[in-house]
């Protein structure tokens, strides 16, 4: 990871006035039901799903489309680096919206007499941050196969695609369908409820597997493809 | 349209040699051994079964509990939320709700084709603690009497919460309609079982 593109992806996030509406609309509406209801806890805060999306919206994308990223690979970059630093930005940039959140949220909780579930915090954090990275790095794989905000749209035509693949499976009582589908959506939102291990549950191991697995996989080929993309100006036409 | 410029000897393809290209061997090395364990494990998931005996309480249901275990995984593969029954041995609405619904052929076939149950016994009164997974899951979903019907996605994420016992149809109307929280006169655990 390289920390100068991880800074530039950061402030270029945050200085797209767009991304910073969405953020304001998905990161402080909740506020409200804490301000109504303070001993509720941050169940209201929800995850950090959407935030992680209007980030890494495009992040690979829209430095293929608008020509940046064949300047910016001209630097001693490797491609690698230059995916590994866009997801981690990314990442980071998502918890530490939900940082601001949760502190927001303690706050108000605070001020309005209710004590502060400091276990949910962590909880919520820790969640949080591993959606932040699965989320990140399926949207880096969706980002180097599409260029602008391209990823999105991948994003929702696969979302359909499974979901029409799930009913089809359930209509037809096809398990092995179903349980595909089922797993496909689940790799489209990759997280891990921390939950049980905070209270010394059971290791579900299927699914810190599936989880490390979507991740790791995501990234791997996110760099296998943009180790393929031709970037001269030549074929810059994309 | 001439091709790129490249620095890389003939026939060198830019994504091995030793260039800004390299791809990343060991990752994807364990990224095809995590998605194998992936497979392998899906496919090693119990299969559901009935929750072991857990006293008089479920000793005539006609719902065939599932452990956590495995209704976590059942839940996951087909897509159906959970739904926790947290209920305790000594509590009289606990049991006219296993008497009436629970024990109730067609209430147990509609509550199987909508959810995934899972019992989730509370054996504080009885034997001074719980099993950690009672423990957790009652911190969790902040379960403060009994009974309390949950229904939780495959998420985990609660979207119903049922407090008390009103009869069977009322019961089973409220799981069918929309994520709405109820609070029927339960009973309340003792101050020695809250947590």
């Amino acid at each position: 990871m390289n920390l100068t593109l991880v800074l530039a992806t950061l402030r270029q996030r945050f200085t797209s006035p767009i991304r910073i509406l969405i953020v304001l609309l998905f990161g402080w509406m909740p506020m409200i039901p804490i301000l109504m209801a303070p001993r509720a806890g941050f169940a209201a805060l929800g995850d950090c799903y959407f935030l992680a999306l209007a980030l890494a919206a495009g992040m690979i994308g829209q430095d293929l489309s608008s020509g940046t990223l064949q300047l910016l690979l001209a630097r001693p970059v490797t491609r690698a680096q230059y995916v590994f630093s866009r997801w981690g930005a990314v990442a980071a940039g998502t918890f530490l919206i939900t940082v601001l959140q949760t502190l927001v949220a303690a706050l108000i909780m605070t001020l309005r007499g209710a004590p502060v579930p400091w276990g949910g915090a962590a909880l919520l954090l820790a969640n949080s941050a591993l959606l932040a990275l699965g989320t990140a790095a399926v949207m880096a794989l969706l980002s180097s196969l599409a260029t602008g905000l391209g990823d999105l749209g991948l994003l929702f035509l696969v979302f359909i695609s499974v979901q029409v693949l799930e009913k089809i499976g359930m209509f037809k009582s096809w398990e092995w369908l179903v349980r595909g589908a089922g797993e496909l959506l689940r790799a489209l939102k990759p997280e891990l409820d921390l939950a049980p291990y905070f209270h010394g549950g059971p290791v579900a191991w299927l699914a810190v597997v599936s989880y490390l697995s979507t991740v790791t996989l995501c990234l791997g080929l996110a760099v296998v493809v943009m180790n393929r993309r031709e970037l001269s100006y030549a074929s810059s036409g994309n | 349209m001439p091709p790129p410029a490249t620095d890389l000897p003939d026939g060198v393809p830019p994504h091995r040699a030793g260039s800004p290209r390299r791809d990343p061997v060991l990752l994807l090395a364990v990224a095809a051994l995590l998605l194998m364990l992936r497979v392998v494990l899906g496919f090693h998931e119990a299969p559901p079964q009935p929750a072991p005996p857990t006293g008089a309480l479920s000793g005539a249901d006609a719902v065939q509990w599932r452990t956590l275990e495995a209704g976590l995984a059942e839940s996951g593969a087909t897509n159906r939320p959970i739904l926790y029954d947290f209920t305790a041995e000594w509590c009289p609405p606990c049991r006219a709700m296993q008497r009436q619904l629970f024990a109730d052929p067609q209430a147990a076939a509609e509550i199987e084709s909508r959810f995934v149950p899972v019992r989730v016994l509370d054996r504080q009164r009885e034997e001074g603690r719980n099993a950690p997974w009672v423990d957790s899951l009652q911190a969790r979903y902040q379960v403060n009497s009994f009974p309390t019907l949950i229904v939780a996605g495959v998420d985990g994420r609660e979207s119903r919460r049922i407090e008390g016992f009103m009869g069977c149809d009322a019961t089973l109307g409220q799981l069918r309609g929309p994520g709405i929280n109820l609070r029927w006169g339960g009973t309340e655990p003792a101050p020695t079982d809250r947590r």
